[in-house]
């Protein structure tokens, strides 16, 4: 079971799924009927992207919580991971949804509910790795960043929920109540991208943590070497 | 939108998509290979250090 969850073998069955996703969704999903088109092909990769980021900023948050309870500095590691993983797929959402953005609606960019809170939610989380490079001891580091890790998760369900709550928006309700409708084989397409992409967020959360880890055994042996 | 219009946006995407978990995994293996690096380092010199003088000094 151990190694059915490592990072290696997590990362060949993201890639594994992720490769048979794509190619249904070019192969046995049709075409959108709507005004998208082929544009519409995004949307397989681009949604579980942006929930893989909303997860692996939910781990940050679990994980600020379990350090300021624990003080233990291996939640912070996580959490500090859980940031960056879920920053670097938010670039992705962000480059994948203008790409999208451009081909569905004519413009890079619009100043909507769902954009503007997420492009919120990537300054928070930017700031977080400012924050954590100008504090300097690690134990008040560590606080800091947890606390902040708590506030900045705040914008996440506000981002989610933004396109039901503020419907007048550009950006479409994909899942959910309100949302969706999706035909049967967009659909299966849609669940194997979208497993495969949180079983990849999960590989590379995992493997950065055990990153991490080596990192504060080098700088622990470097202090018990003196230097 | 036709097929062919709409074929450059799912390409760029993709494409993007790609290449930023490209650079990332490759950043990442460097990371590794440098940290396991120094880790080797400093354990054979930590090893050193504790090793009985005499047997230093044989050496």
């Amino acid at each position: 079971m151990k190694k059915l969850l490592s990072a290696p073998a997590l990362f060949i069955w993201a890639s594994v799924l992720l490769i048979v996703g794509i190619l249904l969704a070019f192969w046995y999903s049709p075409i959108d009927a709507s005004s998208m088109g082929f544009s519409q092909k995004i949307f397989y990769y681009h949604v579980p992207i942006a929930s893989a980021a909303f997860v692996a900023f939910g781990v940050a948050f679990v994980a600020a919580i379990a350090y300021l309870r624990t003080q233990d500095l291996k939640w912070d590691r996580l959490g500090y991971v859980g940031v960056r993983i879920g920053l670097l797929f938010s670039i992705l959402v962000m480059a994948t949804g203008m790409i999208w953005g451009k081909a569905a609606w004519g413009v890079w960019w619009a100043w909507e509910p769902r954009l503007t809170t997420y492009l919120l939610a990537c300054f928070l989380y930017a700031a977080y790795w400012v924050l954590r490079s100008v504090v300097d001891e690690e134990d008040r580091r560590a606080t800091y960043a947890a606390v902040f890790a708590i506030i900045a998760f705040i914008d996440v369900p506000i981002t989610f929920f933004a396109t039901r709550f503020l419907p007048e928006g550009l950006h479409p309700v994909v899942v959910g109540p309100g949302g969706g409708g999706m035909e049967g084989s967009i659909a299966v397409s849609f669940a194997i991208c979208m497993v495969g992409m949180l079983l990849l967020m999960a590989a590379i959360i995992r493997r950065d943590y055990e990153i991490e880890l080596i990192r504060d055994r080098v700088t622990d042996l470097k202090t018990s070497l003196g230097g | 939108m036709t097929i062919e219009e709409g074929v450059k946006y799912v390409a760029a995407a993709y494409a993007i998509i790609l290449a930023v978990l490209v650079i990332y995994y490759v950043m990442s293996a460097r990371r590794v290979a440098t940290l396991q690096r120094d880790v080797q380092l400093l354990e054979d010199e930590a090893k050193r250090l504790k090793a009985p003088a005499g047997e230093a000094g044989a050496e």
